[in-house]
Order: structure tokens, then C-alpha cells, then sequence
């Protein structure tokens, strides 16, 4: 216990009160740039903070960490554009709301989300951490694969509507993410010969294009600005008040973030996009999601931000992080000599509990962010199209850019620009294919790895008791949708 | 069965068998283990996709999926000239996105950002505010020239002229 309060005296210091004011203002900027996510943002601020003191280093890099997920769902919501793949479930419902003239309410959900939703996450890391890390230490590759597959088909079927369209679009995402150095055996594919892609396609750049791009092309072709209405309607407070309204949604996303969190490479864009079709499947109005239903910002918001104390858990306590920014920030622990392992929390026990108050407190820090800002943005979807489309592509083609210095990333963005718009226009959603995307690696690495464990039997993956648990959700999740019509049709008849 | 040719929709799961198979095909010169799973994934996605087209071509009526996921109350009530009016804009914006972005590949990614402002303010924006937008596109070329390259070090005029 004199450790935990030694820890939150320490935070309290200046320089750590500043770091954390400072990582946080920085995480948000970096955030609101489509294309620069935490781990970029982690990667340009190495320089400025290598020669700090360890803890106000760890404690800048964390909130730039938790504040660039706020940043990434501000532009989710105003401008149709995820800042990160982690904020991909945001827009579903989000930027619905903003066409509506309700951006000022979508940005209140948001931030009072990531205040509730980091919170609980932070409160339950603090005392789960070794039991939650105990139990993911029990998933093998094919529980990984199986996790992967269960992420992609539920949002396959739920996030359209139609899930023959999910899956074909998944399948894309899951094909393009094999261009490039297979991960096993090292051979080469589908490159012909273009450099650029030979490490696979870059994720970040599909994402600017896939969503940036369509936007902008989508927002040039209509005359009007992004809210369809010349006025908002409703404001913050009326945001932080809805946002109450749904007190078992939030609690189940919280749960499904930090589970999800907890699991190695599944990352935030699953928790999101899992929690947002949880709650559309328990909502007795489900076709009110993906139209500005406040429910669907609340729940995809709210498991984002718990999600990453339980990313946390795996990069501390094991040293397997839970995503990209994750992988950053255990370099980023391990250049100040923090060795994750399970003895970190005795060894190092005051940084890490100083670490983990200031992102408690970052998460209230989000909120005063949201409360002082939301408003002057969501003025910022009654701005012109002629303003805004150029702003747009600007600022996220530089976020693109500037990762490797490379035009070619532009080429590619403006590509996967057209992809999305095509695919739009012809009735599909880019979001199962940028999941796809997104796990592909890890698709494929655990199919593998599960195949050279068993000697080529396929029977390891219905093995375990979770196995059996993944493929029967995973089945459930794919025939759900047709089920409940058949029934209804069924019990008709009988009548 | 002709005006289903007409959707979208069709034709971009026309074209997506072909991609698919490609990527089959494509993968046949790989070891056995590189190509194993991008092979099962094109199999299982042709399938997913012939089966989409052929209940398409089996559905009474034609469905207009131009309109999923953007927002379909404009387009429901576009006439003939609107519609024309929404594609002259969208070719145009593709026209000023590609020539600044050569020109960004010629002279660096700072001119690229300047014919984008440009650009649009050009073609999109009205005559009346032009002087407005262009001093507004200017100042934020320099802003992103300050924050980005100044400050971040990223080399926005790295072009492959100089």
C-alpha cells in the first residue's frame, strides 16, 4: 500500500504534472492526424524525452499513448476518418450523428467514454493484472487464430447488415495483408517487384486511404459541408449526459475491451468493432445502428479506451504487446531500462504504479480536453466542402508521408482512396477489409505455427475447451443474422 | 437481367472474382507453405463472391447499393443533372489529387499541399471568397511547412527534381 501512495505523490510532482499535461495536448494533435497514430507519435517524441528522468518519460509517452486513441476518435466523428485502425468502430455510429448536427453530443459520448471506459479499464488492471495475464498465457496459435477469426466474422456479419459482403471484404483485407515477405518461409509474394510493398502493404496508408481519401472524394462530389443540417443540434454536457443512459452497454464494453486488450496482437480496432456489435445485437432497436445511434458511439468508445490498460497488462507483465502503439511503448520501457516480465511489479513496483495513476488521470484530463474543444470542432463540419476537402487530404496524405518520407505511401493511400470509394458506391463497407488487414499476420502466423505444433493435423484447432468455445461463437456469429428472421418466420407461420 | 449490369455493385463483384483468381493463380510459383493460405483464402472469397453474384442475378427486383454507406438521402432525391453535376465534381477533385500529387513527387511534398488548397479553392470554391481561400491555403501550407518540417524534421521538399 506505501507504494501505491508513494506512487501517486510522485505523479504529483511537476515535472510529471507537465509531462502528462504536455503528452496529452501532443497525443491529441498526433491523434486528429489520420495516419499518425501512437506508435508514430511515440517514435517522433523519442528524441525530445530520451534524456528524462525514466518515470516523467514513461508518464509523457503514456498519455501521448492513451490521448492520441481520443485524438484518432475526434476525427472518427467529425470527419468520417479514423485517426487509428483502433477507431474504426467509432465512425460507424459517430459520424451519423455529426451528419445529424449532433457532433457536439458524439464528441460528449466520446470523451466522457474515454473517461468512464479508461478508468474502469485502469481500476481493473490494477488488480487483475496477474490473474487476466495468467489466463492469457493459456492461449496457444490456434486459440490466437480462432480469436482472429471470430473478431473478423462478427464484424463480417454485423457491421453491414449483409454478411456475404463482410466476409468478401475481409477475405480482400485478409489476401492483401499476405503481399509482401511471407513471415515463415521469407518468400516474396505478390510484390512484382515494387519495393515498397515488400514489407506488405502499409497499414497506415491503406487506412488514410481507405477512409481520408473516400471521405474527401465522397464530400468534393457533394456540394454541402459534413453536417447535411447548417446548424448543431445539442451540445457536450447533453453528450456526457446520454452517456449515462446506457449503463449495462457500458459495462459490457468495458468488459469486452479489456478482454480483448488482454489478449496478445488483438488489439483495439477488434475491441471496438466487437463491442459495437454486441451491443447492436442486444439492443431491442438494432436497426437504429450505423444511423447515429448514440448506444453505438458509447459502446465502441468506451471498450477502445479499456482496451488498452489490458493491452498494458500483456506488454508489462509478459512483454508481449497488444498492438503496434504497444510494441512502441515496450521499446520505449525497455530504453528506460524497464524490463516487462512478471518482476516488474515488484522490481520497479513505483514506476509502474505511478504509471498506471497517470493514466487515470489522463483519462480525466481527455475529458477537460473534450469539454474545452468539442464544441469549436463540431463547428467544424459546417465548414465548406472546398475548406474541408483539401484539409482533409493534407493532413492525412502528410500523416502517410511523413512515416517513411516516401511519395510512393501517397501513391498507395490514393489507391486504397479509390478502392474505398469504389467499394462504397458498390455497396461494401471498408471496415472488414481494413480488419482484415489488420490481422492478417496474425492469421496467418498462428494457422502455421498451430500446423508445424500438430504435425499437419488440423485437430488442434477444435483441441481446447476455448478452441471449441471460439468455433461455436464464431459459427453463431456467422448464421445469428439469418436465425432470427427463420424464427420469426417460423412462429408467423405456426400462428 | 440488363439493368442489374448497370449496378455498381455488380460489376465490383465482377471484378472481384477476377482479382481473386488472380491471387490464386499468382500464388501457384511459391513454395507449398508461402502459398498454402493466400490459396485458401482466394478459394473461400471466390466462392463467397460467386454465391453473392449469383443470388444478385437471382433477386426479383434490382437493388441500388450506390447508395449504402454514404448516405442515401441526397441521392434518392438527385435528378439526371444533378447526378451529372456530382460526377463532373468528383473527376475534377480526382484531376487536382493527382497533379498535386505529381507535382508533389516532382518538387516535394510541400507543393503538393499548396496545389491541393489551391486546387480546390480554384474549382470548388466560389469567385467572390477565392482571394479568401487562397490567402487561407497559403498560411496553412506554412503552418504544415513550420510544425512539420522545421519542427519534426520531415524533408517536405525532398523532390526528385533536387
Amino acid at each position: 500500500m506505501d507504494v501505491v501512495l508513494q506512487a501517486i505523490a510522485v505523479v504529483f510532482l511537476w515535472q510529471n504534472l507537465a509531462a502528462l499535461a504536455g503528452g496529452s495536448i501532443y497525443g491529441v494533435i498526433i491523434g486528429v492526424l489520420p495516419g499518425l497514430g501512437p506508435s508514430a507519435g511515440m517514435a517522433l517524441a523519442l528524441p525530445l524525452v530520451i534524456k528524462w528522468d525514466p518515470v516523467t518519460a514513461l508518464i509523457f509517452m503514456g498519455s501521448l499513448y492513451k490521448c492520441s486513441n481520443y485524438g484518432g476518435s475526434l476525427t472518427a466523428i467529425l470527419v468520417n476518418t479514423p485517426g487509428d485502425a483502433s477507431n474504426a468502430a467509432t465512425i460507424l455510429d459517430g459520424h451519423p450523428m455529426c451528419q445529424q448536427g449532433k457532433g457536439g453530443v458524439a464528441l460528449g459520448l466520446s470523451a466522457t467514454a474515454a473517461m468512464v471506459g479508461g478508468t474502469l479499464g485502469m481500476i481493473c488492471l490494477i488488480f487483475a493484472a496477474p490473474f487476466l495475464a495468467e489466463f492469457a498465457l493459456r492461449f496457444g496459435p490456434s486459440e490466437y487464430f480462432l480469436t482472429a477469426l471470430l473478431a473478423l466474422s462478427i464484424i463480417a456479419a454485423v457491421v453491414q447488415g449483409a454478411t456475404i459482403k463482410g466476409l468478401i471484404a475481409a477475405g480482400l483485407g485478409l489476401l492483401l495483408s499476405t503481399v509482401g515477405f511471407d513471415v515463415i518461409t521469407g518468400h516474396l509474394r505478390y510484390t512484382a517487384g515494387w519495393a515498397p510493398i515488400e514489407d506488405g502493404v502499409p497499414l497506415i496508408q491503406a487506412l488514410v486511404g481507405l477512409f481520408a481519401v473516400t471521405q474527401a472524394l465522397v464530400l468534393a462530389e457533394s456540394a454541402t459541408s459534413i453536417s447535411r443540417l447548417a446548424k448543431l443540434f445539442g451540445g457536450f454536457w447533453e453528450g456526457v449526459r446520454t452517456y449515462f443512459h446506457y449503463p449495462v452497454s457500458i459495462v459490457r464494453s468495458s468488459l469486452i475491451g479489456l478482454f480483448i486488450g488482454v489478449l496478445p496482437a488483438v488489439g483495439q480496432s477488434s475491441a471496438g468493432l466487437l463491442a459495437w456489435a454486441d451491443a447492436k445485437r442486444s439492443s431491442k432497436h438494432p436497426e437504429t445502428f450505423g444511423e447515429g445511434n448514440p448506444e453505438g458511439v458509447v459502446a465502441s468508445e468506451t471498450a477502445t479506451n479499456a482496451c488498452m490498460p489490458g493491452d498494458l497488462v500483456c506488454t508489462i507483465a509478459l512483454g508481449i504487446p497488444g498492438s503496434v502503439g504497444a510494441a512502441i511503448f515496450l521499446g520505449v520501457m525497455i530504453i528506460f531500462g524497464v524490463i516487462p516480465g512478471p518482476l516488474v511489479f515488484t522490481e520497479k513496483a513505483g514506476l509502474i504504479y505511478s504509471l498506471f495513476f497517470a493514466l487515470v488521470l489522463t483519462s480525466f484530463v481527455i475529458f477537460v480536453i473534450g469539454m474545452t474543444v468539442g464544441r469549436r470542432l463540431a463547428a467544424m463540419t459546417l465548414l465548406p466542402n472546398d475548406i474541408i476537402v483539401p484539409l482533409i487530404l493534407v493532413v492525412s496524405l502528410l500523416g502517410s508521408f511523413a512515416i517513411r518520407n516516401e511519395m510512393s505511401d501517397v501513391f498507395i493511400s490514393l489507391a486504397f482512396g479509390a478502392l474505398g470509394y469504389v467499394m462504397l458506391k458498390g455497396g461494401f463497407t471498408p471496415i472488414p477489409l481494413l480488419l482484415g488487414l489488420v490481422l492478417g499476420e496474425l492469421v496467418e502466423t498462428n494457422y502455421h505455427r498451430a500446423l508445424m505444433i500438430s504435425g499437419g493435423s488440423y485437430t488442434i484447432f477444435t483441441a481446447s475447451i476455448i478452441s471449441k468455445i471460439l468455433i461455436v461463437l464464431t459459427v453463431l456469429s456467422l448464421v445469428g443474422p439469418y436465425l432470427g428472421p427463420f424464427w420469426k418466420n417460423l412462429t408467423q407461420g405456426e400462428k | 437481367m440488363l439493368e442489374k449490369f448497370k449496378l455498381t455493385e455488380v460489376w465490383l463483384k465482377i471484378a472481384l472474382l477476377f482479382v481473386f483468381s488472380a491471387f490464386y493463380v499468382a500464388a501457384l510459383s511459391f513454395p507449398e507453405q508461402a502459398r498454402q493460405f493466400p490459396q485458401l483464402l482466394a478459394v473461400a472469397s471466390l466462392a463467397m463472391t460467386a454465391i453473392a453474384l449469383v443470388m444478385d442475378f437471382t433477386r426479383k427486383r434490382a437493388v441500388r447499393a450506390e447508395i449504402s454507406g454514404v448516405d442515401d438521402t441526397e441521392l434518392r432525391v438527385l435528378d439526371a443533372d444533378d447526378l451529372r453535376a456530382r460526377k463532373k465534381r468528383y473527376y475534377r477533385a480526382w484531376a487536382i489529387i493527382l497533379f498535386s500529387t505529381i507535382i508533389g513527387f516532382l518538387g516535394g511534398f510541400l507543393f503538393s499541399a499548396l496545389c491541393l488548397f489551391a486546387g480546390f479553392a480554384l474549382v470548388f470554391g466560389s469567385k467572390a471568397k477565392l482571394p479568401r481561400n487562397l490567402v487561407a491555403g497559403a498560411g496553412m501550407t506554412i503552418v504544415v511547412y513550420l510544425v512539420f518540417g522545421v519542427m519534426m524534421g520531415v524533408p517536405l521538399l525532398n523532390g526528385v527534381l533536387w
